[in-house]
């Protein structure tokens, strides 16, 4: 890799990781309702994968913004 | 070391009730589908710990452990970033496409969606990798039978073959999902109460930061400088969180085929995406114990860094209480040992064995050659396992030779669900330059391979594109149910995937 990279800071890494989080949850909450509960057995909100989804990338974000 | 009294009787409890609880399932073995895929009738919460259970194995544990002892909480970053966003991408992208295709394989999906050479290459990459890392884990499981519990190397690697066989060619990927289950319970108790008495010992986590930070200051900093050779942050963005993680979350077969046996879509998804809840934890089982070690022993140094979870189990454990961590490792070990197995029986007989010997045999002559496949790789095993001792990083080496198709398959995975102009010689093609790219600049240029797997994947990405704009694009029927964009906006493509799905179209 180039030197150039060398002189990136490290809290670049934190600001790349907290997009990427942010950005995996918006493209799970931009898949269709339909598609989410597809041949699931009920549409109770629990059964919603987005919310999953998101509160997997919420801890995710806390996690990386402490250490 | 060997154990004693109430440890001895924990782990032989352990060892026997193991193959009895998974000979249970092997009344529900009537089919191909049901000894491959448990008959498509997991539920989401079997196919999430079954998950793990594969995911994690004893290798992890020891090599974990000695990762967070030399470079300290980053270690969590394989857990984490490495994992997570990448298990929400498979379970909701990826997952629902295999699922709804009715696949046994990886390479089956791939196969339909580019051609036979990308099916046939993958087929034998997976076979071969897959063939090979179980002479790794029988050798490590007869390593860990003999030093704790002093039997005779060739009679742990027999004790292995037996637990882990029998179950397995006789219940499929039913009593291997089964009985990961119950293995993952048995490591989270025997990890956390490992962890729970440890942290106690330094004085709580407060105690564990002040004993070790003095000495190791970037030790709970979870991004490493751009200078360290082994982790540097970039790497593990690029090279790990976008490019191999993926590629193991949403391409590895061991892993997919968990889903594959969902008995729903949404199952299929849910399975993969609650997987990602306790593999968060996985850190408190396997980081943890490094740095506890750190803070009690800091004298271990070089190689012996990797014993610092075995140091741990000796030092701090009462009498019980080993004898459940050391279940836990052996969970670990055997979780993973049984899904290999499972998963190499399939892709031989499915990508091999049914494609280039006996076509339109009936579904019993399959069922039987799966059982008689899964046969040959335990002993396969049990005699490969010996060579191991021969190369002490013959295990390191092989998870390196995988990183240097990982990129490419991701690639071509990828762009083959996502954009439907991708060709099958796009999809060939990438795969091949990508393969190439990351081979030179592995094995000539000498880049770590978290480098290496972002470039080839780069590579793939843009040699597929180009390759595929200038070849014919695919007819939509051949698309059908396997690409993004057609599955969401056809009703009658719904019908089509339905009808694949049940008749294994």
């Amino acid at each position: 890799m180039g030197d150039w990279l060398t002189g990136l800071p490290l809290w670049w890494g934190k600001v790349i990781a907290a997009v990427f989080f942010f950005g995996i949850a918006v493209w799970a909450w931009r898949r269709p309702r339909s598609y989410i509960y597809s041949e699931a057995p009920d549409n109770h909100r629990w059964r919603d994968l987005r919310v999953w989804a998101s509160v997997l990338m919420a801890i995710q974000f806390l996690l990386y913004l402490t250490f | 070391m060997t154990i004693g009294g109430i440890d001895l009787f924990i782990v032989v409890a352990y060892l026997v009730a193991i193959p009895i609880f998974g000979m249970y399932f092997r009344k529900y073995v009537k089919t191909e589908e049901d000894y491959f895929l448990a008959g498509r009738m997991l539920p989401w919460w079997v196919i999430s710990m079954s998950i793990i259970g594969t995911n994690i194995g004893a290798y992890d544990y020891m090599g974990a452990a000695g990762g967070a002892y030399r470079f300290g909480i980053a270690q969590a970053n394989y857990e984490w970033i490495g994992a997570i966003p990448a298990m929400v991408l498979s379970a909701l992208l990826f997952v629902p496409y295999y699922w709804k295709a009715g696949v046994y394989t990886v390479p089956e999906f791939l196969g339909r969606r580019y051609n036979l050479a990308v099916r046939v290459i993958e087929a034998l990459l997976w076979g071969a990798f897959l063939a090979c890392v179980l002479g790794v884990f029988f050798w490590a499981a007869g390593l860990m039978l003999n030093e704790y519990l002093g039997i005779p190397i060739w009679v742990s690697l027999l004790v292995t073959a037996a637990i882990v066989g029998i179950y397995t060619i006789t219940g499929g990927l039913a009593a291997v999902a089964m009985t990961d289950v119950v293995q993952l319970l048995v490591m989270f108790i025997g990890g956390v109460a490992l962890t729970v008495l440890g942290l106690w010992t330094v004085g709580g986590w407060s105690g564990l930061v002040a004993s070790i930070t003095p000495t190791h200051p970037n030790h709970f900093n979870l991004f490493l400088p751009l200078d360290d050779p082994v982790i540097p942050w970039l790497g593990m963005i690029l090279g790990l969180a976008f490019v191999l993680s993926p590629a193991w979350w949403c391409c590895h077969q061991a892993i997919i085929q968990r889903t594959l046996g969902a008995r729903s879509e949404w199952d299929a998804k849910a399975g993969m995406l609650f997987a990602a809840f306790p593999k968060m934890f996985i850190p408190v089982l396997v980081v943890l114990p490094g740095l506890l070690a750190l803070s009690l022993n800091p004298n271990l140094v070089g190689p012996d860094m990797d014993r610092a979870f075995p140091w741990l189990i000796r030092n701090l454990l009462p009498a019980g209480l080993a004898g459940l961590v050391f279940a836990a490792f052996m969970a670990a070990l055997i979780s993973s040992v049984d899904s290999t197995l499972n998963s190499a029986a399939t892709v031989w007989t499915r990508d091999i064995y049914q494609r280039f010997f006996v076509k339109n045999a009936s579904d019993r002559h399959y069922l039987n050659v799966g059982r008689v496949l899964t046969f040959v790789f335990v002993l396969w095993a049990i005699a490969f396992a010996p060579v191991t001792k021969q190369f002490p990083g013959i295990y390191v080496a092989m998870q390196s030779l995988l990183s240097v198709f990982q990129g490419p398959t991701f690639a071509i995975t990828l762009l083959g669900i996502g954009w439907r102009r991708a060709t099958q010689w796009g999809g060939l093609f990438g795969l091949l330059a990508g393969v190439a790219i990351s081979s030179t600049l592995f094995f000539a240029a000498g880049w770590s391979f978290l480098y290496v797997a972002w470039w080839s994947f780069v590579g793939a990405l843009v040699v597929t594109v180009v390759v595929s704009l200038l070849t014919r694009p695919e007819p939509t029927s051949k698309l059908e149910g396997l690409v993004y964009g057609l599955v969401m906006k056809d009703d009658e493509i719904q019908d089509v995937i339905s009808r694949r799905a049940q008749g294994g179209e």
